[in-house]
């Protein structure tokens, strides 16, 4: 297929390989135009404008940070809404807002634009290996139309429906539902420590019985080493996560309050300066309320 | 070894019944006589009082509903701590208070006897198989002399420590996972339903990812199925653990908003007319918090 990709970052870098590798015609673009030096040796052309990088293509992806560059490159001036040709689809992959999806939802609808939200589960090293899961929303048509693309790039397509914002919906809940563990484990952990228990051992008792999964397996053992300094994912991103978790929530008048208690522990992790760290340091942040450290 | 064993509901038939196959004498207590007729058949004694079961007993093992109960059978007149042998060991199974285990360890210690704390992890088909996880608290000695025992119960024997409260810290913190990991479930999957998401497919991404464990998928799949009346543990004895873990908690001065998060859901569940569902009903609790039901 002819694809566009905008947002080169670590993820979209690894996603554009792998595109490459299933034999698509890619045209990329990125604000910082040295990130796609590694594509273009691969073979992808670079487009110097957003508007370039939408030119005859069946499909444009984006895959950029947050909600500000998001709009920034769909509504501006020469944006993918401008430029979009006719019949193509604008896929967005990045983790967004449920607000800020069903507002381009609406704007792509306008000018009667196919939009798809396609937000991937992995981190980097997946997205290189072409073993993400991407949860797709949006036209049952359009969704079919992506297939090829999103074969090359994830281990699995689940598809949440016709509303791009419910594939949002189940990214921000798996994530809260992470932060969820995390913070679970935290307490568990500084209550067992305060009765002398050697914090293996409950890690132990935790992974290999009703808790034996990555969730709990890779936090537990940041925990149990406070090894908090190598960060796969900062306290600061999780922050932004389970906002947007709150956001979604409260968009639909969903009470979450166990997504509230991880707010106020991230926000409390970064007033004690940890923002940087990994958000394992929920670990520390909690043995401090109880005054552990 | 000469074996007394006291409680023979659902945990405790199948746990007795492993010793017996063991090859340990065995003298059985229950206050449903009944309860003990099929261990009668199969070569072991009934004690008509704990008194009369405690009799030449080098260990004997109790799986009991609550604090009251074991702390009654304990320190009663003609209870264990007044006919068991000096140096007999009490190895006490069921899920109790870290205050009710203080207690009882002092009472035998003047006694001169020994206190293990043993509470497991698993339900009654794991116990008749002898698959029981075990968390083993308690001077080092005693611990050792037990194992034995303890080995024909469970598949596996955790080392809490030298005090017997650090096992039931464990055991309770290990519940208060459980249960949170529900209640974030419960959130998740009334924020994608407001998403039009099917719960199924939540459920799909979350537990061929992050969350592949028994946990999840257990309690996910009830909350999908909403088969709440197909009862595993109910809502009033997850109350009970709650308020366990909250005084555990109190004790040790361990702030612990998640727990208290999910404490209040099964009140809220109880308020409802749920208290004797399925602890996983807290979905349809956290449902109606949101408006859904």
């Amino acid at each position: 297929m002819r694809i566009g990709l905008i947002g080169l970052g670590r993820m979209g870098q690894g996603m554009g390989a792998r595109l490459l590798s299933g034999a698509h015609e890619l045209l990329v673009y990125n604000r910082t135009a040295g990130k796609a030096k590694d594509l273009e040796k691969a073979g992808a052309t670079v487009a110097t404008t957003v508007a370039a990088a939408c030119k005859e293509r069946e499909i444009v992806i984006s895959m950029v940070a947050d909600d500000a560059a998001l709009n920034d490159v769909t509504l501006g001036a020469g944006g993918i809404r401008a430029s979009l040709p006719k019949d193509a689809i604008h896929v967005s992959m990045g983790t967004h807002s449920a607000g800020a999806i069903q507002a381009l939802a609406a704007a792509h609808a306008e000018k009667g634009q196919a939009f798809v939200a396609a937000p991937v589960l992995g981190r980097p090293d997946a997205a290189a290996a072409g073993q993400l899961v991407i949860v797709a929303a949006g036209p049952p048509a359009a969704l079919k139309e992506c297939e090829p693309a999103f074969s090359v790039m994830g281990r699995k397509t689940v598809e949440a429906g016709a509303a791009p914002e419910s594939a949002l919906a189940i990214k921000l809940a798996n994530n809260f539902v992470l932060g969820c563990a995390i913070q679970t484990m935290a307490e568990g952990f500084s209550l067992v420590r305060k009765y002398g228990v050697n914090p293996q051992v409950f890690y132990d008792v935790m992974t290999e019985g009703l808790f034996a999964a990555p969730a709990y397996k890779v936090y537990g053992k940041l925990m149990v080493d406070s090894s908090y300094d190598k960060p796969g994912f900062t306290t600061r991103l999780g922050l932004k996560d389970i906002k947007l978790a709150l956001a979604a929530a409260e968009l639909v008048n969903v009470p979450l309050p166990s997504g509230s208690v991880v707010r106020d522990r991230l926000v409390g992790a970064i007033a004690h300066g940890d923002g940087d760290k990994d958000w394992a340091v929920l670990g520390r942040e909690q043995a401090r309320a109880c005054g552990l450290e | 070894m000469n074996i007394g064993f006291i409680g023979l509901g659902r945990m405790g038939r199948g746990m007795a019944h492993r010793l017996l196959e063991g090859g340990h004498d065995l003298v059985v207590h229950d206050v449903v006589r009944a309860a003990g007729d099929d261990f009668v058949k199969a070569g072991a004694r009934f004690g008509d009082t704990v008194a009369d079961l405690c009799a030449g007993r080098e260990v004997v093992v109790t799986m009991l509903v609550e604090d009251a109960t074991v702390i009654d059978v304990a320190i009663r007149a003609g209870g264990l701590c007044e006919s068991l042998p000096k140096g007999a060991i009490h190895i006490a199974m069921g899920t109790y208070g870290v205050a009710a285990i203080r207690a009882l360890a002092a009472a035998h210690a003047k006694a001169g006897q020994v206190l293990v704390a043993a509470p497991v992890l698993g339900r009654p088909d794991l116990a008749a198989s002898g698959q029981l996880g075990i968390v083993a608290g308690g001077p080092a000695d005693a611990v050792r002399r037990s194992e034995p025992l303890l080995q024909l119960m469970g598949r596996k024997i955790f080392p809490a420590g030298e005090l017997p409260e650090s096992a039931t810290a464990i055991k309770l913190a290990n519940n208060m996972v459980l249960g949170c990991a529900m209640v974030a479930m419960a959130e998740s999957f009334s924020l994608v339903r407001k998403y039009d998401v099917a719960p199924q497919i939540f459920y799909e991404v979350i537990t061929e990812g992050l969350f592949s464990a028994p946990a999840y998928k257990g309690y996910g799949k009830t909350m999908v199925e909403q088969t709440y009346d197909n009862v595993g543990s109910p809502i009033t004895v997850g109350l009970k653990d709650a308020n366990l873990i909250a005084a555990a908690a109190d004790l040790a001065r361990v702030p612990m908003p998640s727990l208290n998060i999910y404490r209040d859901r099964l009140l809220g569940a109880v308020a409802h007319g749920d208290g004797d569902r399925d602890q996983a009903v807290l979905a349809r609790e956290q449902a109606r918090a949101a408006g859904l039901e």
